[in-house]
């Protein structure tokens, strides 16, 4: 029999919710409260996430941010500036000594990065690792990943872009030079793609969540089984997001 | 004085620095190391900003310093090393 590991599908959820989830479960995961997790999930108001060594003030338009009522939180992962909106992001909590998990963080990205290539396989989508973070589809940018290493436990989240509005991001993000900012758009419009634009047509949230679901499945070799937070979980969810995610101390730190 | 810079590290990430320097002893006053690097554990780079205050703002001293600091707390850096972290610093110069 596979191994069995948790499925969290929590839906949408705001900024700081959800990278308050992600830090919950790495603590429950790091004392062994909780199987290795696979988690699935979206954002509702839409959100930029920074890396936790970028500054706030010098990354986002926060201006920008709150005339179109867009969220912004600074993550416990390095990497950078994400404008999330129409995606599937995915979180992966798995102890340090897994055996299914490189002790070599470049191995792991990799590892982990092929399960969400297994997931758009599904999609009829062909992509690959692109070290050091990025998953590409047809020479272009579909995902994003992000990890970070805490307690002996691996956290690991990333997206998968299931469209993208090049334009509205760059009117949310400060870029460091104005002059050369169409130049930079009109890049980045050539270096990013996404699943509604490669199949041409929508593919609902539950499509792409259920064929990441056995992309990670078959990656592994494991069975997701669905679960839901422990209430230990739930409460430090709400510790986080009140005094780190929603916390001027944390968001502006550096 | 205020300074800042913007470094693509080659083979790399995009660095930038926030510098508040002192002009007389060519010295860091403050440093503040962002960017969408990543470094593990992560929060050995608020160590190493505290580390590099004082230092020459000369290339030698900056990286002895920045190796030193990488050294002594186990720092692994991805898309940005030691070198490239120097040079970052130092175009804050005019």
């Amino acid at each position: 029999m596979n191994e069995q590991w948790r499925l969290l599908q929590t839906g949408f959820n705001t900024a700081a919710t959800n990278m308050a989830i992600d830090r919950a479960v790495l603590v429950t995961n790091s004392e062994g409260k909780v199987p290795p997790t696979v988690r699935f999930y979206a954002w509702e108001p839409p959100a930029i996430s920074i890396g936790y060594f970028q500054s706030i003030t010098e990354e986002v338009d926060l201006d920008a941010c709150k005339a179109h009522g867009v969220e912004y939180v600074r993550r416990i992962t390095g990497g950078g500036a994400v404008f999330h909106e129409a995606e599937l992001t995915y979180s992966i909590i798995i102890p340090e000594s897994h055996p299914q998990i490189p002790k070599n963080i470049m191995e792991s990205y990799g590892r982990i990065c092929g399960a969400v290539i297994k997931g758009l396989g599904e999609l009829g989508i062909e992509s690959k690792y692109v070290p050091i973070n990025d998953i590409i589809a047809y020479g272009k940018k579909i995902s994003g990943n992000a990890q970070t290493r805490k307690a002996r436990t691996v956290l690991q989240h990333g997206t998968v872009l299931t469209d993208v509005d090049v334009d509205k991001m760059f009117s949310l993000l400060k870029v460091p030079n104005e002059k050369i900012k169409d130049k930079l758009i009109a890049d980045v419009k050539q270096r990013v793609t996404s699943i509604k634009h490669i199949l041409e047509k929508d593919i609902p949230f539950e499509k792409v969540a259920q064929a990441m679901r056995a992309g990670f499945e078959e990656e592994f070799n494991i069975e997701l089984v669905k679960g839901e937070l422990t209430e230990e979980e739930i409460a430090l969810t709400q510790k986080f997001e009140k005094e780190c995610f929603g916390a001027k101390d944390w968001n502006y730190r550096r | 004085m205020q300074a800042k810079s913007v470094y693509k590290v080659p083979n790399g990430k995009l660095l930038k620095i926030i510098l508040d320097y002192d002009e007389k002893n060519n010295s860091v006053n403050e440093i503040r190391i962002t960017g969408d690097f990543f470094a593990y554990p992560e929060e050995t780079i608020e160590i190493m900003e505290n580390e590099l205050k004082n230092t020459v703002l000369e290339r030698t001293p900056l990286l002895e310093k920045i190796q030193s600091s990488i050294k002594e707390h186990n720092i692994q850096f991805i898309g940005l090393h030691a070198e490239g972290l120097t040079e970052g610093i130092l175009m804050c110069k005019p």
